[in-house]
Order: structure tokens, then C-alpha cells, then sequence
């Protein structure tokens, strides 16, 4: 299910012009969410999901509601807006409430719905599950995976005249193998891609059967500090864990890690990083491929958030900015996210370690301390021991509890960026550009037999 | 703009809106009454149709899901209606969806399709596109769904409530949220006093080709409040959370969130006062507002049939139970007595039918110390060779398919005369005493679990001293078990219903309950996150 720009304005416009209020706002969201999963080597469940709604938000002065409606005949539309109407009107005044942006916003150009990925189907998703079992069966071990795709379009209209739309489509390949026995385990995958020529599944497979097999009966090792060499999807994660940390009303109300000394006060222009560690937004990336629109609207823009460990941004919502008398950031944290990386290989941070661990995967990562971004998680599916520069076999898993404030001063080799998603699950946007990283002095503080 | 990323997250992995799409019978008063008022025959049509195309296309199995969920959602904050903030996977706002799922089997292997459009031709679509995408399935597939046999039904079923939350005007909701921070902001150390509710009514109508009409009515409310405190520039906070139920207005008017105002924020207050626990092992007492999610992560998810075979290797992950441990596996000491429950009144996942249209059940997991039951649904059933199902399925949208899900996991209590908590206090000499719910992480066999908590008081030598902080224990499931040492008398057992739990591909909200009496557990590894 696709919308043209033309279809969905027709949608938006038709809202607006129903609207009686001092000021209207239209979201509109719709399109096809897909998705196959297979266990055991087998299809477990393969789905076609199909949506579409707007999102209507009426202003009266200080007061708003927001409605929502997935039917857009006449009456459906008709009774949410006399519905959400009413709501508005009984609503407190909500001091915090900001007007509909203004246009003209100028958008990045982005094409992020390629043929390809439109027309990822049921069948090509179980053509790679066919492939992929194909490999696994070859080298005797059982697949677990999922390949989600969506084909979405997102826009955003008002009554002062503003009008954004964006249509992307993208796939994932994620896969974990396991042996027979149950006593090896191994992961692989590749997120947030936008040409499906670029989803290797049978090469993916081999990845995560190999790791499955060379992980079989791992041996415990004590708990303690490690180096430990992060392959890009727990590297992913662990960026992912200071990203909340980059809103500037958490920090400035003394409630965030980027908190400074003083309420009102937060650590932007402070060394809070490694020499090595610098983030940004890069908008209109060729290989991410994201969102040029930002927050109500406003265009994203290129944001700097850390630069070689120094804060150089927080996000600013345009509520906190007007407050605080400064510029709406309109990017988001988590937009078309990059971190530079270096040039060392995985092979290369292993070679130059003397004893450490290759960590495949993080899993159950939660916060213990957020003022600190002290956090708790797990290894899974692939955990190896190195010693004076090779792999000397797999280890059972870790409970570590570190975080991104004392890890990413400790970064000691990265890696070249590639396309991987930061969150838990895949199901949503999330995919940064994230290299993978040697991080010293990694705290491990308990073993799980759990493979 | 109401889709930014993050509120498109939200938006994909659970409903949103349509006001007024289904008639207004469905919401309102005439529902208290216990009148079964929704049967709009329409349904029944639709449904027959629908059976009747996919048998015709050659599916061997076909339900349809009609669902309407709606939820309603008010966050305030130091006495401000706030925009933001989420209660469980982001179920929180105003939202309201409406749509239909389409299950088949075709060719031995399940097909899946759902829209929001009801109407008699997308209805028809649907069908076809569910078997089409069973079919396409069939090239990678290695054995064939084989589903329980399921007795036939044609009924409705609705949760009793007293007072419809719906019904409740906005400004009695707001005004109850408001004084709550008030009452809290009366202490000058508290930085930011929050309280919310969160209402959620779903609608569904199933119909299989097993022969089953199944309606049913679910009301869900839940609330919680928190203070943050500053001294001496720390800044902790104290939380006091009811949890979710099934239930009408009358669970929110029984949480007293008020009452409970001045408690929090001077809590909240030593709180940030509080030394540091330090680590070690100690006696743990678990309150049943702590031990709920201890629960849920270490006998909850490792007794779920489609992880122990391996449905769920790739996200939510397996579990350290094999099929051969059941009836024999030393869970814990004989203490402890666990059963499922999804007819529980008031419990977050009770229901009167699931979504393989099995009646709602109670069964034991765990019988003194040992495992003597798993979780299952139609699809899992004969791995563990049980004729039957449990009745465990689920889906949480009529746009997601459903699967297994955690039922309502309890911890019987001890028999009368069990230790009360005061006699368990009195009989430690080093040990913590751990209320609420804080940091939570556990490997994905469910074997090594860390947890923090809401608030800890230190127990020295027999006595409950101070409120302790910068605590967490380390619990390996089966050696955790094997440490309880007391239970609590069946006048304690409390129970708390959670906010969600994700599972799945595409992930999934689930909401189970998890009840207990006040536990004693020996010789706990305690804060290794801090030191």
C-alpha cells in the first residue's frame, strides 16, 4: 500500500478544511508493515499488516486535543473532529503548548523508498528463509530469524500552511543459530536496509551458524575488568544508552547525566568522552537514508552532539528553546545517527589484544543509575576469550555492569561504521551508522550458563 | 508534528485512534449492567463470510479478529496536565484503533493479514492476501502447525467492573491527579511530583473455523505516582504504583493516590539521604510489590512452552527448562507454590477466552519446589504431549498476530500462622528489606537475573533500621529458589498487575499479574552493580 504526496495532501486537506479552530494540525501516517520469522529452521508466523490513520490535533488558544482516525470517509472524519473539538474545550490551558510550526521549512531531498525494498513480498521473504535454512542445515545447526519490512509514509500538514511528506522502505535481516545440543549459539544480522541487494542472507548465515558452532560447551571464566572487542551490533546498543542523556530540559532541571554542578547548568562545551568518541546527526546520509523532518515539522538540520568527547549540542524542543530563549534544535538524537569511527578491523582489535573478550551481542540492557548511565545487560549468542591475540575458545555469558560514561573514555580502537539498529527490537526506525569498538577495562560481574 | 520518530515508534507497536467507528453502545453504561448489548450481527456475517472464503481458497484452519482497543491516558506533573510520558510499552494518550485480523493455515503453515478497514470486499481481500502469504510460506517450511482440538463456544464474556472509568468526568480524573502533587509538593525537598492513570477498554470478536463467536469486554485501569527529591544535591526518587488491573474507576478510587502523597515525598526525601547498602550476601525480605517482576522474569517467561522450543530464539530467547524437566526439576525449596491464572478477577491478563478461543483456566507451574506445568497454547500443546491447550494466546492489535503469552503467574502463600513480616525482620541478622520495582535485567534462558527496587531498608540484628540505596541482587533462578526460606500467611498476599511485557516479532505488549505474600530469601548476593 503506497501514498503519492498528491493522495495524502488531498487526505490532509480535506481534515483541515472540516476543522473549525484557531489552528489544526493533520498528521498523516499509513502504509505496510511486513514481516517473517522462522525457528527451528521453519516459518513460525508471516504477516501482511496494513494501516493508516491521521492524527488530528485542534488548537484554541492554550488549550488542544488530538484524535485519531484509520477511516477517512466523510463521516468517520466528521465525528473524531467533533469529537477531539469538544475535548480541546475542556481541556486546562496548557502553558507549555507551542503554535503549529510556520512554513517555509526548507527539507532535504531524500529518496528512501528505492523498488526494491517496495516490493519486498511474502515470497522473496521466504526465498532468504529458504537460503538461509539451506546453510544452516549444511552445517548442521537450527535457525531462528526474522525479516521485517516496512513501507511507510509520514506526513504533516497545518493551517498555517505547512505541508512535509516522507516515504521510506526498508528491510532487516536478523538470524541466531543454535546447535542441536543447545550448547552453542551464535548471531548475525544486518538492520535498516534500504536496496535489498544489500541483504546477504546465505553470507549472514554462514556468520551466525560458524559463531553458533565455534561457541559450543564455552567454559567459565571469572568475572572481572575486560577488554572487550564490540562487534557493530552491542556497539550499537551501547551507544544507544546516552542518547537520552541529549535533552536539554532533563539536563538543565539537574535530572540527567548531562546535568551540570548547578540547576540550570549542564556539561555542554565539557570533555565528557575519549579524544575518539564523536556523534552526530547527518541528515540526508546516503547510506541511513532517514527523515529530513524534524520536530512539528521544523526541517532537520545537521546536529554536532559530541565532538572528540566534548558536548557541543543538546536537543532543545521548541517548547525548552522559546523558554530558554535559544533556537529549536528540530533534530532529534536519534536521526540519521553517525559516530566516526577509525580504521582498525575486528581481526586487528583482537590481534593487538592481550586478554579480552569478543562480545557478538548485548541483550536485556536496562538502567541501574541514570545519573551515572550506569546500566546493566548480558553477552548472548557468541561470547569468546581472547588471550596475547587470538580467539582461545568460546566462555559463558556475562552480567556486566558499565555504562557509555566510563566505556567511551576507554575506547581504545574503532572500526569502520556500518548500518545497524540501536534499539532492542527491529521493528522500528533506529538504524545509526555505529563502528565496532575496543573498549578497555569492561566490567563483567557475573557468569550465566545461559546459552 | 504528532509523528516524529518517537511517537511513530509508538504508534506501530500499538494503536491509535478512530473515534466513533464502531456504534457507541460499545463504551458506555449500558455495559455495567452485565447486558451483553455489542452483539451487532454484522460481526457474525462478516465472519461467516470470511470462514467460508478461506475454506474455499483451501486453508485447513481461518479465524477473524475484530477488535476496537481505545485507551485514555492523564499524566500530571507538579499539578500540570502534561503531553508527554508513558505508562507500560507507550500506552498511554488518547488513542483509539479499530480493525480486523485474518489467521489461516494453508499448506500446514499459519498466514497472517490484517487492515483497518471493515468493510465486506477488504474483509474478502484480506482473506486472500492471508493465504497467499501462508502459501508463499509453505517453500520454507519443515513440519506442519498441529493445533490442539478446542471445544466449540458461542458467547460473550465481559469483566465485571463497578464503575466505568469511561464514564468518569475528565475534570474528577484531573482534579484527583492534581491534588496528588499537591500533597506531595508540600514538601519543600521534592523537585518534580508526578501522578498518572491510564484507562484501556478493549472490544474483540473472534470467530474460527473450529465453529467458535466468541465477544468479549476488557477493562483495564492502572495508576501510580512519584515524587523526585533533592538533598544535599542527590537526587533520588520514591514511587507508589498500584499497578494495572482489570477493573473499572473503583481501582483507581481504591489506590488512594492521595492518601499515599505525604509517604512518598518524605520517602523520596531519605531516599536521597540514604548510605549506600554495600555488597555482599544477605537475607532478602521481597515485598509483593518488589517480588512481582522477580516473578515475572525467573518463573514466568522460563515456563513458556514456545520458548523452551525455540519459537522465540532470536528476540525474547529460550530458557534454561527442557522438556524433560517437567515433573522432576528442583525449582525451589517447598515453600514455593506457583500456579498460572487467567481467570483471576482483577488480573492483568484475565480473560474469559484467549485467541485460539480456549477457555480462560487456572493451572499449577510449580507444586512444592517442583515444576509440574508450562504454559501452552493450541500450536505448542503436543511438545510437552498435552491434549489440550492452557489457553495462552494472545494478540494485543487486531493488527498483530497472536502468539503465546504470559498468563497471570502467582505465588501461593504460605499456609496461616506462616512468618508475618515483622517475625521474618526479627529473625535476620544482616539483610534488606526491598519494596517496589527499580532496574531489571535477566539473560535470555532466564538464569542469571539482577534487580534493583524502589526502596530498601536495612535489617540489622533482628531490627529494621534506615532506608538504605544504590542497591541490587545478583539471582541465579534455581539457587535463588532453593534460598526461600519463608512465605508469608495467606492475609498478605497482594497482588500487582504490570504495566507490559514485550515479546515477539513484531514485538508485542502483554499485560500479566503477578501476586504474592512477603518473601524471605537467604544468602543473596547483594549490590555488585555499585561496587
Amino acid at each position: 500500500m503506497s501514498y503519492s504526496r498528491d493522495e495524502v495532501k488531498q487526505i490532509t486537506d480535506k481534515v483541515m478544511n472540516m476543522c473549525q479552530a484557531d489552528a489544526v494540525e493533520v498528521a498523516f501516517s499509513g502504509g505496510e508493515r511486513s514481516a517473517t520469522r522462522f525457528a527451528n529452521s521453519s516459518i513460525t508466523a508471516n504477516l501482511i499488516e496494513n494501516d493508516q490513520q491521521v492524527n488530528i490535533t485542534v488548537y484554541y488558544g492554550q488549550k488542544s486535543a488530538s484524535a485519531t482516525t484509520h477511516q477517512f470517509d466523510d463521516a468517520s472524519l466528521k465525528r473524531t473532529i467533533e469529537a477531539v473539538q469538544a475535548l480541546a474545550k475542556r481541556r486546562p490551558d496548557n502553558p507549555e503548548l507551542m503554535p503549529p510550526v510556520k512554513p517555509p521549512q526548507e527539507y532535504l531531498d531524500v529518496e528512501a523508498a528505492l523498488p526494491s525494498a517496495v516490493n519486498f513480498g511474502p515470497g522473496e521473504r521466504a526465498e532468504m528463509v529458504r537460503q538461509s535454512v539451506e546453510v544452516c542445515e549444511k552445517l548442521g545447526v537450527l535457525g531462528a530469524g526474522y525479516i521485517p519490512k516496512f513501507h511507510w509514509t509520514e506526513a504533516t500538514a497545518n493551517s498555517e500552511g505547512l505541508f512535509s511528506y516522507f516515504r521510506y522502505a526498508d528491510a532487516s535481516f536478523i538470524l541466531t543459530c543454535r546447535t542441536p545440543d543447545q550448547t552453542g549459539s551464535g548471531w548475525a544480522g544486518t538492520t535498516g536496509v534500504k536496496d535489498i541487494g544489500n541483504i546477504d542472507a546465505r553470507g549472514l548465515s554462514e556468520v551466525a551458524a560458524r559463531k553458533a558452532l565455534q561457541s559450543r560447551k564455552p567454559r567459565a571464566v571469572e568475572p572481572g575488568r575486560y577488554t572487550v572487542v564490540l562487534e557493530p551490533r552491542p556497539a550499537a546498543r551501547f551507544l544507544q544508552l546516552m542518547l537520552g542523556s541529549l535533552d536539554a530540559r532533563a539536563a538543565e532541571e539537574g535530572r540527567s547525566f548531562m546535568s551540570g554542578k548547578e540547576r540550570g547548568e549542564t556539561k555542554i562545551g565539557q570533555k565528557v568522552f575519549g579524544d575518539n568518541v564523536t556523534l552526530r546527526s547527518h541528515i540526508g546520509n546516503p547510506i541511513l537514508r532517514q527523515s529530513p523532518v524534524g520536530e512539528d515539522g521544523l526541517a532537520a538540520r545537521d546536529v554536532t552532539w559530541i565532538e572528540k568527547g566534548v558536548v557541543k549540542n543538546l536537543f532543545y524542543s521548541r517548547y525548552w528553546a522559546e523558554r530558554q530563549k535559544k533556537a529549536p534544535t528540530a533534530t532529534t538524537a536519534n536521526m540519521s545517527l553517525v559516530m566516526d569511527g577509525g580504521t582498525a578491523t575486528v581481526e586487528e582489535m583482537i590481534k593487538t589484544t592481550k586478554r579480552g573478550l569478543l562480545v557478538s551481542f548485548f541483550w536485556y540492557i536496562r538502567g541501574v543509575d541514570p545519573m551515572t548511565l550506569l546500566y546493566t545487560g548480558m553477552t548472548r549468542d557468541g561470547l569468546f576469550l581472547i588471550e596475547n591475540g587470538e580467539i582461545v575458545g568460546p566462555v559463558q555469558n556475562f552480567r556486566w555492569n558499565d555504562g557509555p560514561a566510563v566505556g567511551f573514555n576507554n575506547i581504545s580502537m574503532l572500526g569502520a561504521p556500518v548500518p545497524m539498529h540501536t534499539g532492542e527490537a527491529y521493528d522500528n526506525p533506529g538504524t545509526a551508522l555505529v563502528p565496532p569498538m575496543k573498549i578497555e577495562d569492561f566490567t563483567m560481574t557475573s557468569i550465566s550458563p545461559a546459552v | 508534528m504528532r509523528q516524529n520518530r518517537r511517537d511513530f515508534a509508538k504508534t506501530l507497536s500499538l494503536g491509535t485512534i478512530g473515534l466513533g467507528l464502531v456504534p457507541s453502545l460499545l463504551y458506555g453504561r449500558d455495559l455495567i449492567d452485565g447486558q451483553p448489548v455489542v452483539k451487532d450481527p454484522r460481526y457474525r456475517t462478516w465472519s461467516e463470510d470470511a470462514l467460508r472464503e478461506a475454506r474455499r481458497l483451501g486453508c485447513t484452519y481461518a479465524d477473524i479478529r475484530f477488535t476496537l482497543n481505545r485507551s485514555h491516558g492523564l499524566a500530571v506533573r507538579n499539578g500540570q496536565l502534561t503531553t508527554s510520558g508513558s505508562i507500560g510499552f507507550g500506552q498511554f494518550g488518547d488513542n483509539e484503533t479499530y480493525g480486523f485480523g485474518v489467521r489461516v493455515i494453508h499448506s500446514g503453515v499459519w498466514g497472517f493479514a490484517s487492515s483497518p478497514t471493515v468493510t465486506p470486499d477488504e474483509i474478502r481481500r484480506v482473506v486472500s492476501v492471508a493465504s497467499d502469504v501462508a502459501r508463499a510460506s509453505a517453500r520454507a517450511k519443515k513440519f506442519d502447525v498441529r493445533l490442539a482440538p478446542v471445544k466449540v463456544y458461542d458467547t460473550f464474556w465481559q469483566t465485571p467492573i463497578e464503575r466505568d472509568a469511561w464514564e468518569v468526568p475528565l475534570e474528577e480524573k484531573l482534579a484527583l491527579l492534581v491534588r496528588t502533587t499537591q500533597a506531595m509538593q508540600k514538601n519543600p525537598d521534592v523537585l518534580f511530583a508526578n501522578a498518572a492513570m491510564n484507562f484501556n477498554y478493549e472490544w474483540k470478536f473472534l470467530a474460527t473455523t473450529e465453529g467458535s463467536f466468541i465477544e468479549q469486554v476488557s477493562h483495564y485501569a492502572s495508576c501510580s505516582m512519584s515524587a523526585t527529591a533533592r538533598k544535599d544535591g542527590v537526587v533520588k526518587s520514591r514511587t507508589y504504583n498500584p499497578g494495572t488491573e482489570t477493573r473499572g474507576w473503583e481501582f483507581i478510587a481504591g489506590a488512594d493516590l492521595p492518601g499515599h502523597a505525604e509517604r512518598v515525598a518524605a520517602e523520596a526525601v531519605e531516599h536521597a539521604m540514604a548510605k549506600a547498602v554495600g555488597s555482599g550476601l544477605k537475607d532478602l525480605i521481597l515485598m509483593p510489590s518488589h517480588s512481582a517482576l522477580t516473578i515475572h522474569e525467573i518463573i514466568g517467561h522460563p515456563t513458556e512452552l514456545d520458548r523452551i522450543v525455540g519459537y522465540e530464539a532470536n528476540y525474547a530467547g529460550t530458557s534454561f527448562i527442557t522438556l524433560k524437566d517437567v515433573g522432576n526439576l528442583k525449582y525451589g525449596t517447598k515453600l514455593m507454590n506457583v500456579y498460572a491464572d487467567r481467570t483471576h478477577p482483577g488480573g492483568a491478563s484475565t480473560v474469559g477466552y484467549d485467541d485460539d478461543g480456549v477457555e480462560a483456566q487456572r493451572w499449577d507451574l510449580v507444586k512444592d519446589g517442583i515444576l509440574v506445568g508450562l504454559q501452552t497454547n493450541r500450536e505448542t500443546a503436543h511438545y510437552m504431549g498435552e491434549e489440550t491447550s492452557r489457553g495462552c494466546t494472545f494478540a494485543n492489535h487486531w493488527r498483530n498476530y497472536p502468539f503465546l503469552r504470559m498468563p497471570n503467574v502467582q505465588m501461593g502463600p504460605g499456609p496461616a500462622g506462616s512468618p508475618t513480616v515483622d517475625q521474618m525482620i526479627a529473625d535476620i541478622k544482616d539483610g534488606v528489606l526491598v519494596d517496589g520495582q527499580g532496574s531489571f535485567s535477566i539473560d535470555q534462558q532466564r538464569y542469571n537475573g539482577q534487580f534493583g527496587g524502589d526502596a530498601f531498608w536495612e535489617i540489622k540484628d533482628g531490627k529494621k533500621t534506615r532506608m538504605v540505596t544504590d542497591f541490587s541482587y545478583n539471582a541465579i533462578t534455581t539457587d535463588f529458589w532453593a534460598n526461600l526460606d519463608a512465605v508469608g500467611p495467606p492475609e498478605t498476599w497482594e497482588h500487582h498487575g504490570m504495566g507490559g511485557d514485550a515479546k515477539g516479532q513484531p514485538v508485542q505488549s502483554n499485560r500479566p499479574s503477578h501476586g504474592s505474600a512477603p518473601m524471605l530469601i537467604r544468602r543473596v548476593m547483594v549490590g555488585t552493580a555499585f561496587s
